[in-house]
């Protein structure tokens, strides 16, 4: 009886053993609903479930920055350099340093008069791969607020900037104006499921807003396109059910925006990627509560109504909206997509969605587009005669960027995160359009030596008379100067930056060597009072440098963007010497009407002259 | 079957296979079902699967010293010292890795782990002194 009674223990020991320590020991998903900041409601149970059964979705989702959207500061996530060094901007000055496993932040108070000055310790970080923005942790009564701190990182650039300096606004001394509070702002995007908790205290005059923010996860994970995963992990947890098909398992199935009907599928994306307002206004009240009303699987504008050029400013500024789009309604900043897809008749006549084009599990993270369909497979899995022949609908090289087609349907001309970003109004391009509009042209933005009058002409030779000439440019300028330079000079913050951008791109139709021009403009765009604008320029005058050097390679990188205006004027004309003087045989001689004489020095009144059509309205869009 | 040795594996074979067979279906069943708090640690899974191999594997080899430990020649006692030492190697490098993912964090294993170093030491002497023995043997045999 002896050596049976020892097998029979030995072999209930395993499943004994495993049991007790499984019950008594850590349990991974539990920590992490236990975390601050993360709810399980709504049948929320985070990715890490979802990992469970979902390994290589998890792990493509990782990494994408979605997944990286808002995170915990630690040594492996932290992009910025917190290495004591100081960061100027406006006569004031910040400094990242790390203590230990800190991450903290010397900051002037908001008092700029006293010259106060407190050290701000990273609690909750933005962004992963354009810039990283900082949040300190803020106790207000027994509640807590995270507020962003004035410096973020770029990641591209490797260095601090000032808030102010990356947002379409002019320079501002005022080092705190975008301290914005992430449970009323970035909470509803950046993370999942989102509940801001908005205590009802507006009644207390004076003191600052109390929240008891939670989120079903930081970041963008998989429950913010899938929906609620309880019921799901509940239901698929026996292998009867995934096997067989036993119980409610095919009830309980997880959304998947890829079977979702055309309107519900963007809605997925547009949840986040379409500026809106609750619908009815009166549901407000619930999304600074509860979070926004919409779920998965649900028709989003039956939740919301996406703001418009000529939505209705409640309160405040009462270009708030407007000044986001161009004249003809198409968005000009980033995070309008929506809008834009919606606007497009590859939507409206077609069965375009968001997935058409992009891919959340698979292909480079950095814009998502499906590898599946590389180039203009994106565009010509419908259009297929295009694909057939390419030159003949485009006249332009098949294996050009003037073939491409999103170069002049969809053309880079928001603004968004420091970049320029492509417009999802997939739309035909037309000069005179945006000429009256003061809008972007998709040709000039490539034929940055071309004016718009000359745009017209080829398109109606190349495609008739539908395309009309332009007899006024919105701005005034002269429509004989190429509408690169004249927008670069004459147009609107957004605009200026939008042309900033697009002359240094490797895309732009003139070789490098035959831009001289171009690089005189951008150095008087480098002394623009919006620092996205001249940080643009700079990046463009840069690019040219590096296809075409003329020796000034070392002068540019000198250049800070932040600087004061002293050493911007500086920077300017020491750039404008440099070509001057170094430029002539290194460079093709400058086209006629380009406002640059054959010495190589600009026609300066000219210039002069265009910059005065800017206007004096100070233009700022936050995004 | 009188001889200590043969006995000291055997017992040891067979009371491993008995522990480990049972775990690799308690593990399985935790896959079956998707629990949460087994499948949430990566490491956890990691260190009971090898638990629940090596367990069998070892297992296994202490059965084929039963079998074939009198073959090594030597002499009964240092027959039986050979096994006490693979029956203690067998038994601490799965207890190791049982252990190191009970109570574990994150990224490292608990203390148990420091079994499994200690396991394999004393299993590589067992091993090596099998070996030794074998060879000696084999010497008498083949004198060439």
């Amino acid at each position: 009886m002896r050596a049976p009674l020892t097998l029979l223990l030995a072999a209930l020991a395993a499943p004994i053993f495993v049991a007790s320590s499984l019950s008594w020991g850590p349990d991974p998903s539990a920590a992490i609903a236990a975390q601050e900041l993360v709810h399980r409601n709504g049948g929320h149970v985070g990715s890490a479930i979802c990992r469970d059964c979902h390994e290589d979705h998890y792990t493509s989702w990782r990494r994408t920055h979605h997944a990286q959207m808002t995170q915990r500061p630690g040594a492996d996530n932290v992009r910025g350099v917190f290495d004591g060094r100081v960061v100027r901007y406006e006569g004031q000055e910040a400094r990242p340093f790390r203590d230990g496993d800190r991450f903290l932040i010397d900051v002037p108070t908001t008092n700029a008069e006293a010259h106060g000055r407190r050290i701000a310790e990273v609690a909750l970080m933005v962004g992963s791969r354009r810039y990283q923005q900082y949040f300190e942790r803020q106790q207000r009564g027994d509640s807590v607020a995270f507020v962003r701190l004035p410096i973020l990182w770029h990641i591209e650039q490797q260095r601090w900037l000032h808030l102010n300096t990356v947002f379409l606004g002019p320079d501002d001394a005022n080092w705190h104006a975008h301290a914005a509070t992430w449970n009323e702002n970035c909470i509803f995007c950046h993370n999942t499921a989102p509940e801001p908790r908005a205590r009802n205290n507006a009644a207390r005059a004076g003191a600052l807003p109390q929240f008891d923010s939670e989120v079903a996860e930081l970041g963008i994970s998989c429950e913010s396109c899938h929906g609620p995963g309880a019921e799901h992990a509940r239901a698929h947890q026996s292998p009867l059910v995934r096997y067989v098909g036993a119980g409610d398992g095919a009830e309980a199935a997880a959304k998947n925006p890829s079977r979702f009907d055309q309107e519900r599928a963007v809605s997925v994306c547009g949840q986040c990627h379409g500026a809106r307002l609750p619908n009815p206004l009166a549901r407000v009240r619930d999304w600074f509560h509860s979070g926004p009303t919409y779920r998965v699987g649900d028709k989003l504008l039956e939740h919301v109504t996406p703001i418009e050029r000529d939505t209705k400013v409640l309160s405040g500024d009462p270009e708030q909206y407007s000044l986001r789009f161009w004249g003809d309604g198409t968005a000009r900043l980033s995070a309008y997509e929506l809008q834009g897809v919606l606007a497009s008749p590859c939507y409206q006549q077609g069965t375009m969605t968001c997935q058409s084009c992009h891919s959340m599990h698979t292909g480079d993270p950095h814009g998502q587009l499906r590898p599946d369909r590389p180039g203009n497979q994106l565009c010509t899995q419908c259009h297929e005669t295009i694909a057939k022949d390419v030159r003949a609908h485009t006249h332009h090289d098949p294996a050009g960027s003037g073939s491409s087609c999103v170069e002049c349907h969809m053309p880079k001309i928001v603004y968004g995160v420091l970049e320029i970003h492509r417009s999802h109004r997939i739309e035909l391009p037309d000069p005179a359009r945006d000429a009256e509009t003061a809008r972007p042209h998709a040709c000039t933005l490539c034929h940055t030596d071309r004016t718009l009058p000359w745009a017209a002409q080829q398109m109606q030779q190349w495609w008739g008379p539908k395309f009309r000439t332009p007899v006024q440019r919105a701005d005034r300028a002269p429509l004989a100067v190429p509408d690169a330079i004249a927008s670069l000079h004459a147009g609107d913050a957004a605009v200026r930056a939008v042309y900033a951008a697009a002359i240094g791109r490797a895309t732009t139709a003139p070789a490098a060597t035959d831009t001289v021009a171009q690089r005189a403009h951008l150095a008087v765009a480098m002394g623009d009072g919006y620092p996205s604008v001249r940080w643009l320029a700079q990046r463009s005058l840069q690019q040219l440098e590096q296809r075409a050097p003329i020796g000034l390679a070392e002068l540019l990188h000198g250049i800070d963007s932040m600087a004061g205006p002293q050493p911007r004027r500086d920077a300017v004309f020491a750039t404008l010497d440099g070509i001057a003087h170094k430029a002539g045989n290194r460079l093709m001689p400058p086209t006629t009407g380009a406002l640059l004489g054959t010495d190589l020095r600009l026609d300066l009144p000219a210039v002069i002259r265009l910059t005065d059509l800017q206007g004096r309205n100070v233009i700022s869009i936050g995004e | 079957m009188n001889e200590r040795a043969p006995r000291i594996a055997l017992v040891t074979g067979w009371l491993l296979l008995a522990f480990s067979l049972p775990l690799g279906l308690t593990l399985e069943a935790l896959h079956a079902w998707k629990v949460p708090v087994y499948l949430g640690s990566a490491l956890r899974r990691e260190l009971w699967t090898l638990a629940h191999a090596h367990g069998n594997l070892l297992g296994i080899l202490c059965l084929v010293f039963a079998a074939l430990g009198a073959r090594v020649g030597g002499t009964d006692a240092q027959r039986a010292r050979l096994a006490r030492w693979l029956a203690i190697g067998a038994v601490l490098m799965p207890l190791g890795f049982l252990l190191g993912g009970v109570m574990n964090r994150e990224g490292d294993p608990s203390y148990g782990i420091v079994l499994v170093p200690a396991g394999a030491v004393i299993l590589m002497i067992a091993l090596f002194g099998t070996a030794r023995l074998a060879l000696g043997r084999s010497g008498e045999v083949d004198p060439a």
